[in-house]
């Protein structure tokens, strides 16, 4: 993405029971990713809120990712 | 003589592992011995489990 | 990583190389390299040394010798596992000369996503992927010219996972599944394994293949079905599932533990009493008992850990470690924010792509930041010292350490603000090595602005960290059993020798259950007797309440403290419990059809105990019997397989044999399913002249009245044509049918499957523990299943119910939701929602309003991010501390909503 010029902010919110483990696990494995995101660590998506969401975008969030 | 408190539990895969930890929880001390370097046993191989395909480890 | 010594990968089944200083995979506890003894050149040939002098941490220390340890235990538990079939059978198969046959281990890597091809599917001799592919089921099982003469009771389900997998990999596979029984018994297994096969359209052979030939590149494989005709096919690609064997060390075991073997080298165990070895004090758990799969293991093993800790519970307690904690500094916590940023290079982990000094002095730049400093390996013993030196020192009140993953680490750190007077709630982490140096190694300028940022929002939330009470809840140490069964009244037993009041509710007027019924165990024991000794335990044991001919009523409450009616005679009676047991169990299914109910020559296996419990005299006129299974199971009536019927009928029908050896006995059957080592009893069968014959559900055998007698027309599938048996009596294998749940289940709030028995938490790691905190499961009620294991599903029961008890107290998490009664308005979305029973609507004046059981709420949020007023708050993951997040993630900030946050 870098090479091309594009270079998106992203944030995620990652379940901390499974996106957030498996983004360890690609770590503890060394797969290679882009680095383009943000994290914050919640209990569970289910406590996303839409705000969250909107804040985000309204922060200069070029992209929102939810892992769970 | 007074009862021993301490417990001892051979292998370490899912069997000796969650004896171990039930164990503790229970009040006891636990030595849990394993040949491998890792717990988890033939487990730890598994790649996914029957019926729902769930990741193993 | 500097390891000149390449070796195979025993973890990978050879199939790949790693080194002699190697993690086995990334998942490994402990997460530490080792150092394989017999490959390594420093330990063998005293040269190298390359892997200690390159350790920054100093952590690899030649020096080290084994040494010997006397530890004084008040018991031994044995759970070595099962070993591998001997290379001897395999090679039968061709294996070790045809590559492209391989085991169903080395299949499971060869799948695996981290696996030595990534996941993909290769045929090991020339790499190409494979397009027809052949299981063999039974390799090392079920073979007495192996001397397995049992059935290791997994291989049909890891053939149809793995198959299932390989489909999911290559969706053009063509897969072929060899079985002679299609061994799917346990609880949901039938309906996942037809679903898979109508998925990913296997061809499932009933055959076995006695050898392979390989054929230029390919592998010929032959065989003859139960109808007589002889196949043969080609295959890129042949799967031996192997069975599990009795552990290559099972008899030194036994001689140092002092117990005793079974004749397949298996720990010695009968059904009465199926974790007891043949010495007090030595119990064993999971496939050294006999083979097994992961839900029977897992049972086995919270079971042995009951019969441990009733052994031992004077000794409870004596020898755990308690940690005391100095009292907390409230004032230093209600000071302005005093943050301390501790950037971890983690060796060369972190430093190695992220220029930590470069973070660390960046935390110095945001508000409220008191101190930063970088540290080596943070998590180290004398690094936690200086950590909490430095906290002390600067009075700090909020710590951030950026290094690793809270997942891991969150604890550690945690414990050491704990020791110090600071509550762990003030702390948080900035994960910049699993999610960032790792995963970004060629990019170590973008890694290190990532690092920043990621430190910047760990920093923002930091500043509005409140300390969190780590509430404890009491619990009343009485457990209520449901159910006076064999599987109840073992719970029950259990749990009152573990020292503790027990309540055992039975709705008939006497215990026993459907224990009542069976004459001999399958290994032959004398039923009555148990049942009788079981009973007497029971009632007279001082810690047990028996209250029969009684019912619940009611319970609320949550784990630690539920209050229950229980109704006995037209009146009702409240009791205080810690823990419920649901043992209720389940009956005979009475089949429809069949003439059963018009014919007294028709009876289920059951009615057939009682009379083979009369004696010979009852068979006086009785020439031929006609066994038929899966009456009602398998799609009848019932969806499920009834798990106990296949060894219930060979059972009595040697009963039959050793009665009056002359009698006929035949069995019709779908698949005979007498997994472990039941499947002695069916060999024994077929040996003393027992006739089984197959069918299939579209050629089911009829009953039907002929003058005074009956008889049975059938398909016979080796004669190929319709055969008609005259019957002098009938025995119908009719399963399992569950209990009236639907109540129980509505009351308590557990849920059931589909065919009505209740659900537990995980069908794997789970087995007796069910959605509700403090509510355990066990026996008939939990699916179908023969005394042996209803017995260890009894006593696991009884050890997950009794940690509570021990404990004597609940401790809750402290990121649970808190609802403000002020905002509230009642309106109950979040109860609705919430997946836990966490939230109860209580009476708050004229208007309802919504109330977290903390104790049972898991800090999911789903409540707090549908709130239609804003009243509810996670602890630890506030609306405030988030936004704070997400306005750190500009770097410049958001400006109008930071200035709103400061005021």
């Amino acid at each position: 993405m870098t090479q091309e010029g594009y270079n998106p902010r992203i944030l995620g919110f990652f379940c901390h029971w499974c996106c957030y483990a498996a983004a360890d696990s690609a770590g503890v494995s060394r797969y290679q990713y882009p680095p383009n995101v943000r994290v914050i660590r919640v209990m569970c998506t289910g406590r996303i809120d839409v705000r969250f969401i909107l804040e985000a975008f309204k922060c200069g969030a070029d992209g929102v990712f939810t892992g769970g | 003589m007074s009862k021993a408190g301490a417990i001892m539990v051979l292998g370490g895969g899912i069997a000796g592992v969650q004896t171990a930890l039930d164990l503790a929880d229970l009040g006891y001390y636990v030595y849990l011995v394993e040949k491998k370097p890792y717990i988890g046993g033939v487990m730890a191989q598994l790649d996914k489990t029957f019926p729902t395909n769930d990741c193993a480890i | 990583m500097y390891c000149p010594r390449p070796i195979a990968d025993v973890y990978n089944e050879r199939l790949d190389i790693t080194r002699a200083t190697h993690i086995d995979f990334p998942q490994a506890i402990p997460t530490s390299y080792y150092i394989d003894p017999k490959a390594c050149l420093r330990v063998n040939y005293q040269t190298c040394n390359l892997c200690a002098q390159t350790c920054t941490a100093g952590a690899i220390d030649f020096s080290q010798k084994p040494k010997n340890l006397k530890l004084k235990v008040g018991s031994v538990i044995l759970a070595p596992g099962f070993g591998r079939v001997s290379h001897d059978v395999l090679e039968k198969f061709g294996y070790g000369r045809y590559p492209d046959v391989v085991t169903s281990y080395e299949f499971e890597r060869l799948t695996c996503a981290s696996g030595p091809t990534e996941g993909h599917l290769i045929r090991p001799s020339d790499h190409t992927t494979p397009k027809k592919i052949a299981f063999l089921q039974c390799i090392g099982s079920r073979d007495v010219t192996c001397d397995n003469g049992y059935c290791s009771s997994v291989c049909c389900m890891y053939a149809i996972k793995e198959a299932s997998v390989a489909k999911e990999h290559e969706p053009d596979l063509d897969i072929s599944l060899f079985f002679m029984d299609v061994r799917t018994q346990g609880k949901g297994f039938d309906a996942a394994r037809k679903r898979a096969e109508e998925k990913y359209g296997f061809n499932v052979i009933r055959a076995r293949v006695p050898k392979i030939d390989q054929i230029d590149s390919q592998l010929a494989l032959t065989w003859t079905t139960d109808d007589g005709q002889s196949h043969s096919d080609l295959f890129d690609m042949v799967v031996l599932s192997v069975g599990l064997d009795a552990p290559e060390d099972a008899h030194a075991i036994a001689d140092i533990a002092g117990i005793e073997l079974n004749s397949y080298d298996f720990c010695k165990t009968s059904h009465g009493a199926p974790l007891s070895t043949t010495k007090k004090g030595v119990y064993v758990a999971g496939a050294f008992q006999g083979p097994k799969d992961i839900p029977e293991s897992v049972t086995q093993a919270s079971g042995v850990a009951a019969i441990a800790s009733e052994l031992l519970k004077e000794g409870r307690g004596t020898q755990t470690v308690t940690i005391t904690y100095p009292e907390e500094d409230k004032a230093l916590e209600e000071e302005e924010p005093r943050i301390g940023v501790f950037v971890c290079h983690c060796g060369v982990n972190i430093a190695g792509v992220v220029d930590v000094k470069a973070v660390r002095d960046y935390a110095a730049s945001l508000p409220n930041v008191a101190y930063y400093e970088d540290t080596l390996y943070s998590c180290s013993q004398d690094a936690l010292k200086a950590i909490a030196e430095k906290v002390k020192e600067n009075r700090l009140n909020r710590v951030v350490i950026a290094a690793c993953s809270p997942r891991t680490h969150e604890p550690l750190f945690q414990e050491t603000l704990r020791s110090i007077g600071l509550n762990p709630a003030l702390f948080e982490m900035a994960n910049i090595r699993d999610q960032c140096a790792w995963v970004h190694a060629q990019e170590p300028e973008e890694a290190t602005q990532k690092s920043k940022d990621l430190v910047r929002m760990a920093v923002a939330k930091a500043r509005l960290l409140e300390p969190l009470a780590q509430p404890t809840v009491d619990v009343t140490p009485k457990a209520l059993v449901l159910g006076g069964g064999a599987a109840g009244m073992t719970v029950a037993l259990s749990i009152a020798d573990q020292g503790f009041e027990t309540i055992l509710v039975e709705k008939s007027k006497e215990l026993g259950g459907n224990l009542r019924k069976l004459t001999w165990t399958v290994d032959g024991q004398d039923a009555r007797k148990i049942l009788k000794d079981l009973i007497k335990k029971v009632e007279k044991h001082p810690k047990i309440d028996i209250m029969l001919e009684a019912e619940l009523e009611s319970t609320s409450g949550y784990v630690g403290n539920f209050t229950s009616t229980v109704s006995k005679g037209g009146k009702t009676e409240m009791v205080n419990h810690g823990v419920l047991v649901i043992a209720t169990g389940g009956e005979e299914h009475k089949p429809k059809g069949y003439c059963y109910g018009e014919s007294r020559q028709v009876v289920t296996q059951l009615e057939l105990e009682q009379k083979i419990a009369k004696g010979k005299s009852a068979f006086k006129t009785t020439k031929n019997v006609v066994m038929i299974q899966c009456v009602g199971s398998r799609g009848e009536d019932l969806q499920h397989c009834s798990r106990l019927c296949c060894t219930q009928a060979v059972k009595n029908a040697l009963k039959i044999k050793e009665l009056k050896p002359e009698t006929n006995v035949y069995i019709f059957y779908r698949d005979m399913r007498t997994y472990g080592f039941a499947e002695d009893l069916y060999r024994e069968a077929r040996q003393k002249g027992v006739i089984f014959l197959r069918y299939t559900p579209d050629q089911k055998p009829e009953v039907v009245k002929q003058g005074r007698g009956i008889k049975v027309n059938a398909y016979d599938r080796l004669l190929g044509e319709d055969i008609s048996i005259p019957a002098n009596l009938v025995v119908l294998s009719t399963g399992i049918a569950p209990g009236e749940n639907e109540n129980l289940s509505k009351l308590l709030k557990v849920p059931l499957t589909q065919e009505g028995f209740f659900l537990e938490a995980h069908a794997k790691l789970r087995p007796v523990e069910v959605a509700v905190d403090g509510i355990y499961l066990c026996g008939l009620a939990h699916g179908p299943k023969g005394l042996e294991e209803a017995v260890s599903q009894a006593k696991a029961a009884a050890a997950k119910a009794a940690i509570p008890l021990v404990k004597g107290k609940v401790a809750v998490e402290p990121i649970v939701s808190h609802i403000d009664k002020a905002t509230c308005i009642g309106c109950g979305i979040c109860a609705t929602l919430c997946p836990f029973n966490a939230i109860q609507m209580v009476k708050d004046g004229k208007r309802k309003k919504a109330e977290t059981i903390t104790a049972s709420c898991k800090g999911c949020g789903i409540c707090a991010s549908h709130c239609p007023v804003l009243a509810i708050n996670m602890g630890g993951f506030t609306d405030e501390e988030i936004f704070a997040q997400i306005h750190a993630f500009s770097p410049e900030g958001c400006g109008e909503e930071l200035e709103a946050e400061k005021k």
